[in-house]
């Protein structure tokens, strides 16, 4: 069950989108994140979607898979939805009790649905299409400036890939203990919250205790290959812009002024 | 001097028990000398504690000893300019595949030892390149390291070691945490890297059988070095080896118990075709006085004991993910009956689907396909108490101990009555009996789990379930990571158990010889499928078939089928070494006998 998360995980395969330059990939995330909220028409959406449909089938990622990633999040979208839905005022359908399903809120249910779900959908091609390495030495590189006020940035993306890397282990494990502590009679669902808290520590503790274990053992392993912090390093894959790069840059910006062109001419 | 030298070493390590007071001193390795030459393949054995670990580090500068000197390739490693030379020159590979990689690919991985050396960026992927293909990983570089197996994630961080062109590398336990075939890998790799790239190879192990073409073993017990010389000569002294909790091949084991018998064997064999050799050559006479024994094949158990019905499977079958593009059938059409009161192994390699299959016996994965019965019952019919009967059929994971989570070791054991809603009284009195079964005493009650050793936490582990009284008790590789002896010492308490308490034992494992000993009954899995299912004897003969699906035989059913193949008349099923010694004597005798 744990597994089924696809969020952050990166799918191998060859396209364009795998090959551009991780900062690319970033900004142009965050500009589309921008335009789902410039955009406030139907036509808007239309041409966002069709951006994203461009992506999705450019990052060659089985649509599948993409999806998966959505249903964690699922219950946040449908209490949004639901909070738009009753608690915006206008023309009343329909009432019960102090809950008032209006027009104005379905219609701004809908917009909140389509924009959560193409901004999940926009951020997980990011993080399909990029390596977690890939993405720390984007955010490192985005983020450099930030050295001069003494902000350690290239300890926070090592640390940012490390936490990428074991997430999934960390799942696994957490799987694990779960079913060794179920085995020996162990309850996860039944009872009231405090009982449930209780519950937990037969699953908390020995996690903690494997997490610092293999902390421990990962810092050693990175001393032994000689990890002194950023200094003198080199990089296997340094970032270099490519013209397919700046070529993706001209059709973020493209697409972004004509989302602030819909806004402005009121489409 | 040869690239590591060390002139009485000796490292204590430091415990701060409170603020202010004296620390306990715990010298983990004294007096240690070394001189190994360059290019060379040593093997440094001992028990789990012997100190080799310790030592390991100390070659990667990792540890910096407390008295003596170190040098590696004639840098002091207790200076801090050469550190970074040290480390480079002598790279070091850990136990676990998955708490030493750091990159999210694997050629990222490979490249990140030279990143830190500061080595310009086309260099790197050359280096990168080399690496890979000197351990035949190439094909897997654009990966995700948790997708591969953990053979090839010890390949990996070989790969990342070797990147750092080092002139010796220390490979600490590398293949503790792998199944047969991922140990071969791990060594099949190693062992070319020092003939091909000349690199200096430091194998530390408690496997004998990796040790075998080692060009040099140093063998360590409580910090010291106590053997040294070529494996051969390691090898013959078996009693010695003893002592020092560690046991030799079978083969071995084999030679020297003929040798004691009288046979004119020579010392330390190690290979099977050096024993066959020995054993055809003309001068091997029975001893005099050797007598035919009355009747020496201990008498076989008749039959398995057939009690009441206790596990059932029928048509069982499970698939991971079903329906989408991930979908994996772990488990298909399992037929499967176990009768109250059997000892059975349960055998396959990595991914053969057992794992899976005992998650069944006790409902923790509930089938796909087809239905399981606890004793008559159907454990997902509605209603069934699946919490009751988890504590009826208790399964210990592989390295159980990682569930501890108490403050003390009684109170961990509790865990499980308390579940099971018994009385305070009761659960006390049910862990003491579990604990005393598995050989902890009241000394131990009051101590914190995490402050034993690595066997005794399992056995504190294996109690947590035993303490819930199980009818059942399944264990998924209980030996997994122990040494000889403490793996020996596990097997045999559970051995005792079965007798004593007369449970149900389901011993999940990869390997033969462990297994052999003990059960009664051999399921063999292998993709999903039930492909043996019989007396380990009967499932022995099929060694050809087993080796084709990545398993095999014990070492004695190898010996066994050779020495037939020779004309020699034994006895093929023998599985230990006893029956083995014993039979061959036979056929010898018979043979003598023949030719009068």
């Amino acid at each position: 069950m744990m597994r089924d998360i696809t969020i952050g995980q990166y799918y191998p395969a060859d396209s364009i989108l795998h090959r551009l330059d991780p900062r690319v990939k970033f900004v142009s995330t965050l500009v589309y994140i921008v335009s789902l909220f410039v955009f406030s028409s139907w036509l808007g959406y239309g041409v966002a979607a069709l951006f994203l449909v461009a992506m999705i089938v450019l990052s060659k990622v089985p649509f599948g898979f993409m999806i998966k990633g959505l249903k964690p999040i699922m219950v946040l979208l449908l209490i949004t939805m639901f909070f738009n839905l009753v608690f915006t005022p206008g023309e009343v359908l329909w009432s019960f009790w102090i809950l008032k399903i209006t027009k104005e809120g379905i219609r701004l249910a809908i917009k909140m649905g389509i924009r959560l779900v193409f901004l999940i959908i926009g951020a997980s091609i990011m993080t399909l299409t990029t390596t977690p390495n890939q993405l720390t030495d984007g955010l490192e590189r985005l983020l450099r400036p930030l050295n001069k006020i003494h902000v350690p940035v290239h300890e926070i993306a090592m640390m940012m890939s490390i936490a990428l890397r074991f997430i999934p282990i960390l799942m696994e494990e957490t799987d694990k203990i779960m079913k060794a502590q179920m085995a020996r009679g162990a309850d996860f669902e039944t009872g009231n919250l405090i009982q449930k808290v209780k519950n937990m520590v037969p699953l908390l503790v020995p996690l903690f205790i494997s997490a610092f274990r293999r902390a421990n053992d990962l810092a050693m392993a990175m001393e032994a290959r000689c990890y002194h912090g950023g200094d003198g390093r080199t990089q296997m894959k340094p970032l270099a812009y490519e013209k397919r790069d700046y070529l993706a840059y001209l059709v973020v910006a493209g697409y972004l002024a004509l989302s602030i062109v819909f806004r402005v001419v009121g489409i | 001097m040869g690239i590591i030298k060390a002139a009485k070493l000796a490292f204590d390590y430091l415990r701060y028990e409170e603020e202010g007071e004296e620390p306990e001193v715990n010298r983990a390795i004294d007096h240690v000398d070394l001189d190994i030459e360059e290019g060379k393949f040593i093997a440094i054995l001992g028990h789990n504690g012997s100190g080799k670990s310790t030592l390991a580090k100390h070659i990667n500068g990792l540890l910096v000893p407390t008295e003596g000197t170190l040098w590696v390739d004639h840098m002091n490693t207790a200076s801090d300019a050469d550190i970074w030379n040290i480390r480079q020159k002598a790279g070091m590979v850990f136990q676990n595949p998955d708490n030493q990689i750091i990159g999210t690919v694997v050629e990222e991985d490979v490249g990140f030892g030279p990143e830190n050396l500061g080595v310009p960026t086309e260099d790197i992927w050359k280096r990168v390149d080399e690496s890979l293909k000197a351990v035949g990983m190439t094909a897997y570089r654009h990966h995700s390291p948790n997708k591969l197996s953990g053979g090839q994630k010890q390949r990996v961080a070989i790969a990342g070691v070797m990147a750092m062109h080092p002139k010796c590398i220390v490979l600490d336990e590398p293949t503790a945490m792998l199944d047969p075939n991922g140990r071969k890998e791990v060594l099949k790799a190693v062992r070319e890297l020092n003939k091909k790239e000349g690199v200096t190879v430091i194998l530390i192990t408690h496997y004998m059988e990796e040790v075998v073409l080692a060009d040099d073993v140093y063998v360590m017990d409580r910090g010291h070095i106590v053997m040294h010389g070529v494996p051969k000569e390691i090898f013959s002294r078996v009693d010695q080896l003893k002592k020092y909790r560690l046991d030799v091949p079978q083969v071995t084991l084999l030679a020297y118990d003929l040798k004691e018998a009288g046979l004119a064997i020579p010392d330390g064999i190690l290979t099977i075709p050096e024993l066959v050799d020995a054993l055809s050559r003309p001068e091997i006479r029975i001893p005099k006085g050797w007598k035919l024994p009355e009747h020496t094949q201990k008498k076989e158990k008749k039959e398995l004991p057939q009690g009441k019905e206790s596990i059932k499977l029928e048509h069982v079958g499970y698939t991971y993910n079903p329906g989408s593009a991930y979908e994996m059938h772990a488990l298909k059409d399992v037929n499967l009956e176990i009768p109250q009161g059997q000892f059975v192994g349960i055998i396959g390699h990595t991914g053969s689907g057992k794992s899976t299959l005992i998650q069944h016996f006790n409902g923790l994965i509930r089938p796909t396909e087809g239905h399981i019965y606890f004793e008559g019952q159907d454990i997902w019919a509605d209603k069934f108490p699946l919490r009751g009967l988890r504590s009826q059929v208790g399964l210990v994971f592989q390295y159980p101990e990682h569930q501890l989570f108490e403050t003390d070791v009684l109170t961990d054991v509790c865990f499980g009555p308390k579940n099971q809603n018994l009385p305070p009284e009761e659960c006390e009195k049910r862990a003491k009996e579990a604990l005393e079964h598995v050989g902890l005493d009241e000394s131990y009650y009051a101590k914190s789990p995490f402050e034993l050793s690595g066997g005794q936490k399992r056995r504190v582990a294996i109690a947590g379930v035993l303490a819930m009284n199980p009818k059942v008790l399944i264990l998924d590789e209980p030996t997994a990571g122990l040494d000889p002896m403490g793996r020996d010492e596990i097997l045999d308490q559970i051995a005792s158990l079965h007798e004593t308490r007369g449970i149900t034992i389901i011993l999940v494992s990869h390997s033969m010889e462990d297994i052999a000993k003990y059960v009664e009954r051999i399921i063999v899995m292998n993709h999903g499928v039930k492909t043996f299912d019989d007396a380990p004897k009967k499932v022995f003969a099929h060694y050809k078939e087993l080796e084709a699906i990545g398993l095999a035989a014990p070492q004695i059913t190898y010996i066994m089928y050779a020495l037939k193949e020779k004309g020699l008349d034994v006895d093929t099923s023998a599985i230990n070494v006893d029956e083995a010694t014993t039979s061959i004597l036979r056929a010898l005798w018979k043979k003598e006998e023949d030719h009068k």
